[in-house]
């Protein structure tokens, strides 16, 4: 099959960011650990509180609230790795957590499509999760995949279709934002170890992962978390991921809100620790804003402040991190908005080090599909990723021998350096394709054309017969047992 | 003496004292005073005094939901007293909840805020309820209007078993259905039967009043 490109660029880099000082990220994790011990999280989850119970955590049976002394918390987390590696169906994609290294992936879970052909607005389906895993596969600045839009053409067992219709056309490590539930991802664990051919080969190179949610402020979802920890047992990575809105389901400070969210994600990687030692676990979570008038989610206000501390507050737990970026507000495929909100979001991200990053390429705040954008988006990444680059400093680069040649006054460009290096100098975006006349072309019209091209000629390897047969079967048994 | 007590009703609710609100209907009520006269002369005063701030701008969401919030808190007290007399006027009453499997509270939280505010009686059920939830409440209640909230597209479905829900029961004649939620959509409401849709919460306030026949 015909596999024009296939190599991911995931922005490498030396330099850091820090955010918030070691003694401020000591105190933050004193509010979490006083608000495990002293307000306790609510888990919505027998199978949750039976574990903690039988660990010595403080449970109420009748309101659902576990407390978690300080010492139960820090010998948990002791137990969480730092590093490990993301399997990708392709061994060449896989993704080794390292240090300087920042995977990014598409936004997430979407539910309205701007349609590629026709231009109307309409509800997400499978097909759409198929075709933006096929760009997501060409596009280098994409490390792995995301459940890009719903498929809501397919009731209840649509996330382990979407799984399959990403590893259909996908052969980079597969993220899971909507499998929820004990028996969907027992399924999901069925699909993973069919495609390694083991559940060791899955537990070595995990070829998928899971976004688990908490529910600001402090619950845990049964469904997600008994998901999870399903997925964590046959050693599935999993990212617990807070998401609380300042002013609505958190403090409105920062500080306040960064406290709350991050004694979600803790007590539910306590949980992971509890139920299965050493489970791969991710720290994640995405601060927002509400509008004090309408209470409408607002991702990228002007005043966003330590966007990145999070990334920080998970390393300094001693977790990989996933953080966000490019959630613009904009309902619109290229508007101003929709670049300048996020436009410093993944130089800042992987300078702050985050290992995964989610966000590119949907539109009103990760409801809204243009195929387009991820290719718009890419060109933010880009920028970010050449930024970080670093400089050739040599005699061949320095020229000085050249510059002596062209002394004061005349050009280069009858040197034989300049025509060796003069090409390469200058590295275009999306935004400056040129048209036959010289002029700027149209960026979106520049994008539509990508996107066509990449659908008409990248098909990436799909899953061998014997292995797409055996996912078949168990998509089948799902629907069978599931959709009822 | 009961006018001077209404004026600080009036301005706990402004304020969004709940507490110094209980204390004052408390002591009405320890004075005979008229609950209904507290609830017309200084809760709903007070309330529309928030609403109209809020309004012009001068008020934003923790000053409205905290007026709510000293109101309600204020009729817990007073109605039980208004058993066996005249009861107080709502614009209409709300069985309000966000659907079986979704957990997303804030847009049906706002939505319940916006019509106390404008005074309808709001029985908000919580999150992930499910459809015989709201049919409970509903007969418990004899509510007129149902809000029901979905923000994921494996919730919608819901929403329609929650139509059928309220159609097994015999309600469909008695209780109309406003549904609302970020994937929702007029023509979705249309096709599942629902009576109105309302796509933020000033919105689902212009609905639930055409739904009970008031002035908009
Ligand atoms: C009765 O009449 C009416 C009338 C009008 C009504 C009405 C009823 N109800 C609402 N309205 C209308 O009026 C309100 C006020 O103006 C408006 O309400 P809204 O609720 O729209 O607006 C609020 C004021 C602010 N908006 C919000 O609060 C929702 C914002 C987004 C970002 C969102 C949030 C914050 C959350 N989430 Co959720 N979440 C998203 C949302 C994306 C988005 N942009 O909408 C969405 C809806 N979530 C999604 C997902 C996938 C999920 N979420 C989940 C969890 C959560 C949090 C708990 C983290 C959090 C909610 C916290 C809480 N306590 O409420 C999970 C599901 C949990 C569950 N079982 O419900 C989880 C499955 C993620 C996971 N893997 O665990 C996506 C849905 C995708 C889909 N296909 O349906 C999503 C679009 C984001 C995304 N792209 O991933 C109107 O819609």
């Amino acid at each position: 099959m015909a596999t024009e490109r296939h190599v991911i660029e995931p922005i490498t880099t030396s330099r850091q960011l820090r955010f918030l000082e070691e003694a401020q990220l000591d105190t933050l994790r004193e509010a979490t650990l006083d608000i495990l011990e002293n307000v306790g999280v609510r888990f919505d989850s027998e199978k949750a509180l039976v574990i903690f119970a039988e660990h010595g955590a403080n449970v109420d049976r009748s309101s659902q609230i576990v407390k978690l002394p300080r010492d139960l918390v820090l010998k948990a987390m002791a137990n969480v790795p730092r590093r490990f590696t993301l399997g990708a169906r392709d061994p060449d994609l896989d993704l080794p957590l390292k240090e300087g290294v920042t995977y990014f992936t598409n936004d997430g879970c979407g539910h309205n499509v701007v349609d590629f052909e026709t231009g109307e607005q309409r509800a997400s389906a499978l097909a759409d999760v198929a075709m933006m895993a096929r760009i997501n596969d060409y596009l280098p600045s994409m490390s792995f995949c995301w459940t890009m839009v719903s498929a809501q053409d397919c009731g209840a067992t649509a996330p382990l279709y979407e799984m399959d219709a990403a590893w259909k056309n996908n052969t980079k490590h597969y993220q899971s934002v909507t499998m929820m539930g004990e028996k969907l991802c027992r399924y999901g664990v069925e699909m993973a170890t069919a495609l390694r051919g083991s559940l060791e080969e899955v537990k070595r190179r995990p070829p998928m992962s899971l976004i688990c949610c908490t529910i600001a402020p402090l619950v845990q979802d049964k469904d997600a978390l008994e998901g999870a920890m399903v997925l964590a047992e046959a050693g599935i990575p999993v990212v617990i991921m807070s998401m609380p809105t300042m002013g609505t389901t958190a403090p409105a400070t920062f500080a306040g809100a960064l406290a709350l969210a991050d004694a979600e994600v803790i007590s539910g990687t306590v949980l992971m620790q509890l139920a299965t030692p050493g489970a791969r676990v991710f720290h994640c979570i995405l601060h927002a804003w509400a509008d004090p008038r309408t209470g409408g989610y607002v991702g990228y206000p002007l005043d966003a402040r330590t966007r990145f501390a999070p990334v920080e507050i998970a390393h300094h737990w001693g977790m990989p991190s996933l953080g966000g970026a490019c959630g613009t507000e904009s309902a619109e495929v290229a508007s101003w908005q929709a670049a300048a909100e996020v436009a410093t979001d993944p130089l800042l991200v992987s300078m702050a080090s985050a290992e995964i990053v989610t966000g590119l390429g949907l539109r009103a705040t990760y409801t809204l599909l243009y195929p387009e954008a991820i290719i718009l988006d890419s060109d933010l990444y880009n920028q970010a990723r050449y930024s970080h680059l670093d400089m050739e400093i040599s005699p061949e680069t320095l020229a000085v021998d050249v510059s002596a040649k062209v002394g004061a006054g005349g050009h280069f460009l009858g040197e034989k350096h300049t025509r060796k290096y003069m090409r390469d100098a200058l590295v275009r975006s999306n935004c400056q394709e040129l048209d036959a006349a010289g002029q700027y072309r149209d960026p979106v019209e520049v994008a539509r054309e990508k996107v066509r091209w990449i659908l008409e000629n990248h098909h990436p390897e799909p899953p061998a017969p014997e292995v797409q047969k055996e996912l078949d079967r168990i998509l089948a048994a799902a629907d069978k047992e599931l959709k009822g | 003496m009961s006018e001077k007590l209404f004026e600080a009703l009036i301005q706990a609710v402004i304020d969004g004292e709940e507490e110094e609100a209980e204390a004052l209907v408390r002591q009405a009520l320890e004075q005979g005073v008229d609950p209904l006269a507290c609830i017309n002369e200084g809760l709903m005063k007070g309330i529309e005094e928030v609403g109209d701030l809020f309004s012009n701008g001068t008020y934003f969401l923790p000053e409205l939901i905290q007026g709510a919030g000293a109101m309600k808190a204020a009729l817990e007290i007073l109605e039980p007293e208004l058993v066996g007399k005249e009861q107080r006027e709502v614009v209409g009453t709300v069985v309000l909840g966000t659907v079986a499997g979704d957990q997303h509270e804030i847009g049906k939280t706002l939505v319940g805020t916006m019509l106390t505010a404008n005074g309808f009686k709001v029985i908000d059920i919580g999150v992930d309820q499910k459809a015989d939830d709201f049919v409970a409440a509903i007969e418990e209640s004899g509510a007129n209007i149902v809000g029901a909230s979905a923000l994921l597209t494996t919730t919608l479905l819901e929403l329609k078993r929650l139509i059928d829900s309220i159609a097994e029961a015999g309600l469909a004649e008695k209780v109309k259905v406003m549904i609302g939620g970020a994937p929702v959509t007029q023509d979705f409401a249309k096709e599942i039967g629902a009576d109105g849709y309302a796509d933020d919460a000033i919105a689902a306030v212009a609905v639930a009043r055409k739904m009970v026949g008031a002035a908009a």
